[in-house]
Protein backbone atom coordinates (compact mmCIF):
# COMPACT_ATOMS: atom_id res chain seq x y z
CA UNK A 1 0.00 0.00 0.00
CA UNK A 2 1.33 3.32 -0.95
CA UNK A 3 1.68 5.76 2.21
CA UNK A 4 -0.81 8.52 1.53
CA UNK A 5 1.16 11.21 3.38
CA UNK A 6 4.93 10.58 0.98
CA UNK A 7 2.73 10.77 -2.25
CA UNK A 8 1.11 14.05 -0.90
CA UNK A 9 4.32 15.69 -0.50
CA UNK A 10 5.71 14.45 -3.79
CA UNK A 11 2.46 16.02 -5.68
CA UNK A 12 2.72 19.19 -3.69
CA UNK A 13 6.65 19.39 -4.14
CA UNK A 14 5.81 18.83 -8.10
CA UNK A 15 2.70 21.25 -7.90
CA UNK A 16 5.82 23.70 -6.61
CA UNK A 17 8.22 22.70 -9.22
CA UNK A 18 5.63 23.87 -11.87
CA UNK A 19 4.33 26.85 -10.09
CA UNK A 20 7.95 28.69 -9.46
CA UNK A 21 8.88 27.38 -13.34
CA UNK A 22 5.74 29.18 -14.18
CA UNK A 23 6.96 32.63 -12.21
CA UNK A 24 10.35 32.55 -13.76
CA UNK A 25 8.92 32.46 -17.30
CA UNK A 26 6.39 34.82 -16.88
CA UNK A 27 7.03 38.46 -17.17
CA UNK A 28 3.74 40.25 -16.96
CA UNK A 29 2.98 41.78 -13.31
CA UNK A 30 -0.80 40.57 -12.98
CA UNK A 31 -0.02 37.13 -14.42
CA UNK A 32 3.26 37.05 -11.80
CA UNK A 33 0.48 38.42 -9.25
CA UNK A 34 -2.38 35.41 -10.48
CA UNK A 35 0.74 32.81 -10.05
CA UNK A 36 1.63 33.76 -6.34
CA UNK A 37 -1.60 32.75 -5.58
CA UNK A 38 -0.69 29.38 -6.81
CA UNK A 39 2.26 29.11 -4.78
CA UNK A 40 -0.18 30.23 -1.57
CA UNK A 41 -2.21 27.17 -2.76
CA UNK A 42 0.30 24.78 -2.53
CA UNK A 43 1.36 26.46 1.08
CA UNK A 44 -2.27 25.29 2.45
CA UNK A 45 -1.53 22.05 0.74
CA UNK A 46 1.54 21.28 3.02
CA UNK A 47 -0.45 22.18 5.92
CA UNK A 48 -3.50 20.17 5.44
CA UNK A 49 -1.38 16.97 4.11
CA UNK A 50 -0.72 16.73 8.30
CA UNK A 51 -3.57 16.07 8.61
CA UNK A 52 -4.70 16.63 12.33
CA UNK A 53 -7.26 18.72 14.16
CA UNK A 54 -4.16 21.05 14.93
CA UNK A 55 -3.43 21.68 11.18
CA UNK A 56 -7.08 22.40 11.18
CA UNK A 57 -6.74 25.10 12.80
CA UNK A 58 -2.81 26.12 11.40
CA UNK A 59 -4.59 26.85 7.69
CA UNK A 60 -6.54 29.58 9.12
CA UNK A 61 -3.79 31.90 9.75
CA UNK A 62 -2.14 30.49 6.79
CA UNK A 63 -5.22 31.47 4.54
CA UNK A 64 -5.25 34.85 6.16
CA UNK A 65 -1.91 35.88 5.65
CA UNK A 66 -2.32 34.71 2.08
CA UNK A 67 -5.53 36.71 1.03
CA UNK A 68 -3.69 40.16 2.77
CA UNK A 69 -0.74 39.92 1.23
CA UNK A 70 -2.37 39.23 -2.08
CA UNK A 71 -4.95 42.41 -1.21
CA UNK A 72 -1.84 44.55 -0.32
CA UNK A 73 0.12 43.69 -3.45
CA UNK A 74 -3.62 44.43 -5.71
CA UNK A 75 -3.85 46.97 -4.16
CA UNK A 76 0.31 47.93 -5.25
CA UNK A 77 -0.20 47.04 -8.45
CA UNK A 78 -3.19 49.05 -8.81
CA UNK A 79 -1.63 52.40 -7.77
CA UNK A 80 1.44 51.59 -9.70
CA UNK A 81 -0.53 50.67 -12.86
CA UNK A 82 -2.82 54.16 -12.06
CA UNK A 83 -5.51 52.57 -12.25
CA UNK A 84 -7.41 55.01 -9.70
CA UNK A 85 -10.87 55.56 -12.21
CA UNK A 86 -13.45 53.45 -9.88
CA UNK A 87 -15.88 51.15 -12.58
CA UNK A 88 -18.83 53.98 -13.56
CA UNK A 89 -21.45 51.11 -13.48
CA UNK A 90 -22.02 47.22 -12.92
CA UNK A 91 -23.67 45.28 -14.84
CA UNK A 92 -26.39 45.77 -16.03
CA UNK A 93 -28.75 42.58 -16.54
CA UNK A 94 -32.10 41.54 -15.46
CA UNK A 95 -31.15 38.88 -13.29
CA UNK A 96 -28.50 40.60 -11.21
CA UNK A 97 -31.56 42.86 -10.24
CA UNK A 98 -34.09 39.73 -9.19
CA UNK A 99 -32.09 37.01 -7.53
CA UNK A 100 -29.52 38.49 -5.36
CA UNK A 101 -31.83 39.00 -2.54
CA UNK A 102 -33.19 35.65 -2.75
CA UNK A 103 -30.06 33.74 -2.97
CA UNK A 104 -28.47 36.05 -0.95
CA UNK A 105 -31.11 35.28 1.73
CA UNK A 106 -30.81 31.92 1.38
CA UNK A 107 -27.80 31.80 1.72
CA UNK A 108 -27.59 33.97 4.71
CA UNK A 109 -30.39 31.87 6.19
CA UNK A 110 -28.19 28.53 5.91
CA UNK A 111 -25.23 30.31 6.85
CA UNK A 112 -26.78 31.21 10.58
CA UNK A 113 -28.01 27.33 10.72
CA UNK A 114 -24.32 26.28 10.05
CA UNK A 115 -23.23 29.37 12.46
CA UNK A 116 -19.01 29.45 13.14
CA UNK A 117 -16.86 29.84 11.06
CA UNK A 118 -18.20 28.22 7.93
CA UNK A 119 -21.47 29.43 8.25
CA UNK A 120 -19.87 32.98 8.00
CA UNK A 121 -18.16 31.98 5.18
CA UNK A 122 -21.85 30.79 3.41
CA UNK A 123 -23.62 33.98 4.78
CA UNK A 124 -20.69 36.19 3.83
CA UNK A 125 -20.54 34.69 -0.02
CA UNK A 126 -24.46 35.77 0.15
CA UNK A 127 -23.38 39.09 1.23
CA UNK A 128 -20.95 39.44 -1.31
CA UNK A 129 -22.85 38.12 -4.19
CA UNK A 130 -25.39 40.66 -2.82
CA UNK A 131 -23.14 43.76 -2.48
CA UNK A 132 -21.62 42.89 -5.62
CA UNK A 133 -24.70 43.19 -8.23
CA UNK A 134 -26.15 46.23 -6.45
CA UNK A 135 -24.34 50.18 -6.12
CA UNK A 136 -23.36 49.78 -2.46
CA UNK A 137 -23.39 53.67 -1.49
CA UNK A 138 -22.25 54.45 1.88
CA UNK A 139 -22.13 50.88 3.85
CA UNK A 140 -18.67 50.58 5.06
CA UNK A 141 -18.92 52.34 8.60
CA UNK A 142 -21.51 49.93 9.55
CA UNK A 143 -20.40 46.81 8.71
CA UNK A 144 -16.65 47.90 10.08
CA UNK A 145 -18.78 48.65 13.11
CA UNK A 146 -20.37 45.28 13.36
CA UNK A 147 -17.37 43.57 12.78
CA UNK A 148 -15.20 45.26 15.38
CA UNK A 149 -17.84 44.77 17.87
CA UNK A 150 -18.24 41.33 17.10
CA UNK A 151 -14.61 40.13 17.35
CA UNK A 152 -14.89 41.52 20.47
CA UNK A 153 -17.60 39.33 22.21
CA UNK A 154 -15.45 36.35 20.09
CA UNK A 155 -12.56 37.49 22.43
CA UNK A 156 -14.86 37.11 25.57
CA UNK A 157 -15.78 34.35 24.81
CA UNK A 158 -12.74 32.78 25.17
CA UNK A 159 -11.38 34.84 27.80
CA UNK A 160 -14.73 33.11 29.60
CA UNK A 161 -12.84 29.60 28.42
CA UNK A 162 -10.01 30.56 30.30
CA UNK A 163 -11.72 31.56 33.16
CA UNK A 164 -14.80 30.95 33.75
CA UNK A 165 -14.77 27.11 32.41
CA UNK A 166 -17.90 26.04 34.09
CA UNK A 167 -19.92 28.49 31.41
CA UNK A 168 -18.38 26.85 28.24
CA UNK A 169 -21.92 26.67 26.89
CA UNK A 170 -22.77 30.17 27.09
CA UNK A 171 -18.97 30.95 25.54
CA UNK A 172 -19.34 28.64 23.02
CA UNK A 173 -22.81 30.11 21.50
CA UNK A 174 -20.89 33.58 22.43
CA UNK A 175 -17.97 32.29 20.09
CA UNK A 176 -20.09 30.65 17.34
CA UNK A 177 -22.18 33.59 16.63
CA UNK A 178 -19.61 36.28 16.78
CA UNK A 179 -17.31 35.15 14.63
CA UNK A 180 -20.49 33.91 12.39
CA UNK A 181 -20.94 38.04 12.48
CA UNK A 182 -17.35 38.72 12.00
CA UNK A 183 -16.78 36.40 9.25
CA UNK A 184 -20.12 37.84 7.48
CA UNK A 185 -19.08 41.34 7.59
CA UNK A 186 -15.81 40.77 6.16
CA UNK A 187 -16.53 39.00 3.64
CA UNK A 188 -19.04 41.32 2.56
CA UNK A 189 -16.67 44.57 2.45
CA UNK A 190 -15.50 42.66 -0.04
CA UNK A 191 -18.64 43.11 -2.25
CA UNK A 192 -18.28 46.46 -1.66
CA UNK A 193 -15.26 46.89 -2.94
CA UNK A 194 -15.21 49.71 -6.03
CA UNK A 195 -12.06 51.33 -5.85
CA UNK A 196 -14.22 54.60 -4.56
CA UNK A 197 -13.28 57.18 -1.85
CA UNK A 198 -13.60 54.86 0.68
CA UNK A 199 -11.70 52.00 -0.71
CA UNK B 1 21.35 20.09 20.97
CA UNK B 2 23.94 22.60 20.93
CA UNK B 3 22.29 25.67 23.05
CA UNK B 4 23.51 28.80 22.02
CA UNK B 5 20.31 30.84 23.97
CA UNK B 6 21.46 30.61 27.03
CA UNK B 7 19.59 29.13 30.14
CA UNK B 8 15.92 30.40 30.36
CA UNK B 9 15.36 34.13 32.23
CA UNK B 10 11.55 34.09 31.99
CA UNK B 11 9.01 32.00 30.47
CA UNK B 12 5.04 33.33 29.75
CA UNK B 13 2.71 30.30 29.54
CA UNK B 14 -0.43 30.37 27.38
CA UNK B 15 -1.22 26.83 28.01
CA UNK B 16 0.66 24.74 26.01
CA UNK B 17 2.16 28.26 23.86
CA UNK B 18 4.73 29.73 25.63
CA UNK B 19 7.38 33.03 24.82
CA UNK B 20 10.20 32.58 26.52
CA UNK B 21 13.69 34.57 27.12
CA UNK B 22 16.97 33.63 26.97
CA UNK B 23 19.63 35.94 27.07
CA UNK B 24 20.00 35.51 23.27
CA UNK B 25 16.29 36.15 22.78
CA UNK B 26 15.92 38.70 25.53
CA UNK B 27 18.79 40.56 23.64
CA UNK B 28 16.98 40.80 19.96
CA UNK B 29 13.83 41.77 21.87
CA UNK B 30 15.31 45.01 23.01
CA UNK B 31 16.20 45.58 20.11
CA UNK B 32 13.08 45.75 18.52
CA UNK B 33 11.25 47.26 21.07
CA UNK B 34 14.48 49.84 21.93
CA UNK B 35 13.78 50.86 17.63
CA UNK B 36 9.83 50.43 17.87
CA UNK B 37 10.33 53.52 20.29
CA UNK B 38 12.34 55.37 18.08
CA UNK B 39 9.83 54.75 15.35
CA UNK B 40 7.17 56.84 17.49
CA UNK B 41 8.87 58.73 18.73
CA UNK B 42 10.88 60.47 15.79
CA UNK B 43 10.42 62.74 13.38
CA UNK B 44 10.21 61.45 9.16
CA UNK B 45 13.64 62.78 7.68
CA UNK B 46 13.56 65.62 5.10
CA UNK B 47 15.47 64.85 2.03
CA UNK B 48 16.87 67.80 0.47
CA UNK B 49 17.93 67.50 -3.35
CA UNK B 50 20.35 69.92 -4.56
CA UNK B 51 20.23 71.10 -7.83
CA UNK B 52 23.73 70.47 -9.64
CA UNK B 53 26.01 72.98 -10.18
CA UNK B 54 23.69 75.84 -8.94
CA UNK B 55 22.79 76.75 -5.24
CA UNK B 56 18.73 75.26 -5.74
CA UNK B 57 17.74 72.96 -4.02
CA UNK B 58 14.38 70.28 -4.13
CA UNK B 59 12.76 70.39 -0.62
CA UNK B 60 11.02 66.78 -0.41
CA UNK B 61 7.55 67.01 2.02
CA UNK B 62 6.54 63.66 3.31
CA UNK B 63 2.59 64.65 3.56
CA UNK B 64 0.67 63.29 7.14
CA UNK B 65 -1.47 60.96 5.70
CA UNK B 66 1.62 59.18 4.44
CA UNK B 67 3.78 59.30 7.66
CA UNK B 68 0.68 58.09 9.49
CA UNK B 69 0.57 55.01 7.67
CA UNK B 70 4.14 54.57 7.41
CA UNK B 71 4.75 55.06 11.51
CA UNK B 72 2.08 52.55 11.85
CA UNK B 73 3.40 50.16 9.43
CA UNK B 74 6.76 50.48 11.28
CA UNK B 75 5.32 50.20 14.83
CA UNK B 76 3.09 47.10 13.25
CA UNK B 77 6.50 45.71 11.99
CA UNK B 78 8.45 46.19 15.48
CA UNK B 79 5.76 44.44 17.51
CA UNK B 80 5.86 41.44 14.86
CA UNK B 81 9.51 41.13 15.31
CA UNK B 82 8.95 41.68 19.09
CA UNK B 83 7.05 38.53 19.03
CA UNK B 84 9.14 36.96 16.24
CA UNK B 85 11.75 36.73 19.18
CA UNK B 86 10.27 35.56 22.39
CA UNK B 87 7.90 33.13 20.45
CA UNK B 88 7.84 29.30 21.63
CA UNK B 89 5.98 28.01 18.73
CA UNK B 90 7.60 27.54 15.51
CA UNK B 91 4.05 27.88 13.55
CA UNK B 92 3.63 31.10 15.22
CA UNK B 93 7.11 32.42 14.71
CA UNK B 94 6.26 31.82 11.11
CA UNK B 95 3.48 33.94 11.28
CA UNK B 96 5.01 36.77 12.97
CA UNK B 97 7.85 36.39 10.28
CA UNK B 98 5.57 36.74 7.83
CA UNK B 99 3.79 39.64 9.19
CA UNK B 100 6.99 41.05 9.26
CA UNK B 101 7.13 40.67 5.67
CA UNK B 102 3.70 42.33 4.96
CA UNK B 103 4.26 45.42 6.82
CA UNK B 104 7.75 45.95 5.28
CA UNK B 105 5.84 45.75 2.05
CA UNK B 106 3.68 48.43 3.74
CA UNK B 107 6.57 50.50 4.94
CA UNK B 108 7.54 50.33 1.58
CA UNK B 109 4.50 50.67 -0.42
CA UNK B 110 3.28 53.74 1.15
CA UNK B 111 5.27 56.58 -0.54
CA UNK B 112 3.52 56.88 -4.21
CA UNK B 113 6.42 57.11 -6.62
CA UNK B 114 6.40 54.73 -9.17
CA UNK B 115 10.33 53.19 -8.63
CA UNK B 116 9.43 52.95 -5.07
CA UNK B 117 6.38 51.13 -6.11
CA UNK B 118 7.98 49.00 -8.57
CA UNK B 119 10.54 47.90 -5.91
CA UNK B 120 7.59 47.15 -3.14
CA UNK B 121 5.69 45.16 -5.74
CA UNK B 122 8.92 42.71 -6.40
CA UNK B 123 9.67 42.30 -2.78
CA UNK B 124 5.86 41.67 -2.11
CA UNK B 125 6.07 38.68 -5.14
CA UNK B 126 9.32 37.29 -2.93
CA UNK B 127 7.67 37.53 0.15
CA UNK B 128 4.34 36.21 -0.89
CA UNK B 129 6.25 33.35 -2.52
CA UNK B 130 8.31 33.11 0.53
CA UNK B 131 5.28 31.78 2.40
CA UNK B 132 5.63 28.26 1.00
CA UNK B 133 8.79 27.15 2.32
CA UNK B 134 8.49 28.80 5.48
CA UNK B 135 4.87 27.38 6.27
CA UNK B 136 5.99 23.92 4.52
CA UNK B 137 8.88 24.02 6.93
CA UNK B 138 6.94 24.59 9.85
CA UNK B 139 4.25 21.57 8.46
CA UNK B 140 6.76 19.10 7.78
CA UNK B 141 8.38 19.93 11.22
CA UNK B 142 4.92 19.31 12.79
CA UNK B 143 4.18 15.81 10.46
CA UNK B 144 7.34 14.53 11.42
CA UNK B 145 7.67 14.88 15.10
CA UNK B 146 4.11 15.73 16.12
CA UNK B 147 4.91 18.93 17.82
CA UNK B 148 5.89 22.58 17.32
CA UNK B 149 6.99 23.80 20.58
CA UNK B 150 10.45 25.09 20.45
CA UNK B 151 11.78 23.88 23.68
CA UNK B 152 10.04 20.31 23.08
CA UNK B 153 12.31 20.07 19.96
CA UNK B 154 15.65 21.83 21.53
CA UNK B 155 14.87 18.84 24.64
CA UNK B 156 16.09 16.54 22.14
CA UNK B 157 14.34 12.76 21.35
CA UNK B 158 13.37 14.23 17.70
CA UNK B 159 14.73 13.83 14.39
CA UNK B 160 14.11 17.13 12.46
CA UNK B 161 14.48 16.78 8.78
CA UNK B 162 17.24 18.79 7.00
CA UNK B 163 14.67 19.60 4.40
CA UNK B 164 12.59 20.92 7.22
CA UNK B 165 15.15 23.36 8.37
CA UNK B 166 16.34 24.58 5.26
CA UNK B 167 13.02 25.32 3.79
CA UNK B 168 12.21 27.51 7.30
CA UNK B 169 15.29 29.35 6.35
CA UNK B 170 14.85 29.66 3.09
CA UNK B 171 11.23 30.88 3.90
CA UNK B 172 13.02 33.59 6.48
CA UNK B 173 15.04 34.35 4.05
CA UNK B 174 12.55 35.59 1.32
CA UNK B 175 10.45 37.20 3.63
CA UNK B 176 13.05 39.17 5.73
CA UNK B 177 16.27 39.16 4.01
CA UNK B 178 14.50 40.99 0.73
CA UNK B 179 14.12 44.29 2.31
CA UNK B 180 17.78 44.83 2.01
CA UNK B 181 17.99 44.97 -1.50
CA UNK B 182 14.58 46.80 -1.66
CA UNK B 183 15.46 48.89 1.09
CA UNK B 184 19.05 49.60 0.16
CA UNK B 185 17.99 51.43 -2.98
CA UNK B 186 15.03 52.82 -1.68
CA UNK B 187 16.30 54.21 1.65
CA UNK B 188 18.37 57.34 -0.70
CA UNK B 189 15.81 57.32 -3.29
CA UNK B 190 13.44 58.40 -1.12
CA UNK B 191 12.51 59.82 1.86
CA UNK B 192 12.02 56.63 4.45
CA UNK B 193 14.27 57.31 8.04
CA UNK B 194 13.26 56.56 10.29
CA UNK B 195 10.92 54.05 8.90
CA UNK B 196 12.96 52.02 6.12
CA UNK B 197 15.28 51.69 8.93
CA UNK B 198 12.65 49.22 10.62
CA UNK B 199 12.78 46.83 7.74
CA UNK B 200 15.98 46.37 7.53
CA UNK B 201 16.10 45.75 11.65
CA UNK B 202 13.52 43.59 11.72
CA UNK B 203 14.99 41.43 8.94
CA UNK B 204 18.17 41.33 10.56
CA UNK B 205 16.64 39.91 13.76
CA UNK B 206 14.47 37.56 11.87
CA UNK B 207 17.34 35.76 10.47
CA UNK B 208 19.38 35.99 13.75
CA UNK B 209 16.71 34.12 15.64
CA UNK B 210 15.76 31.72 12.65
CA UNK B 211 19.59 30.88 12.84
CA UNK B 212 18.98 30.17 16.74
CA UNK B 213 16.02 28.04 16.14
CA UNK B 214 17.35 25.85 13.49
CA UNK B 215 20.79 25.44 15.07
CA UNK B 216 18.58 24.37 18.15
CA UNK B 217 15.63 22.27 17.20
Amino acid sequence: MIQAYPLGLFVAFASTGIAFFALTRETDGLHRLLLTDLVEVVTLAFIALVGTDLAEALILPGLVVGASELIALSEIFRIKEGYTRPPTETLQIEVMKTAPPILAALLVCYGIVLSGFSGGAVAGLGMIFYFLSRSPGERFEVIETASGYSWVLWIIAFFIFMILPQYWFFAVMLAGSAILLKVTAKMSLIGTMRGGPNA
Amino acid sequence: MPDIGGADLFVLEFGDILHYFTPYTATLFIFALLFTGLAIASRPERQLDIVFGGDAYYAKQTTLPEMRFRRFMAIACGLASMGAMVSGDLFNFTLFVSLVGITNIGIVAAVKSRHVLNAAYEYGIVAMVATLPLFGGAALVLATTGTLSIPALAAGGYTVPLVAKILLALGVIGEGMAPFYAAKAEMFRAPGAPYVIMCSLSSLLIFLRVVEIVITI
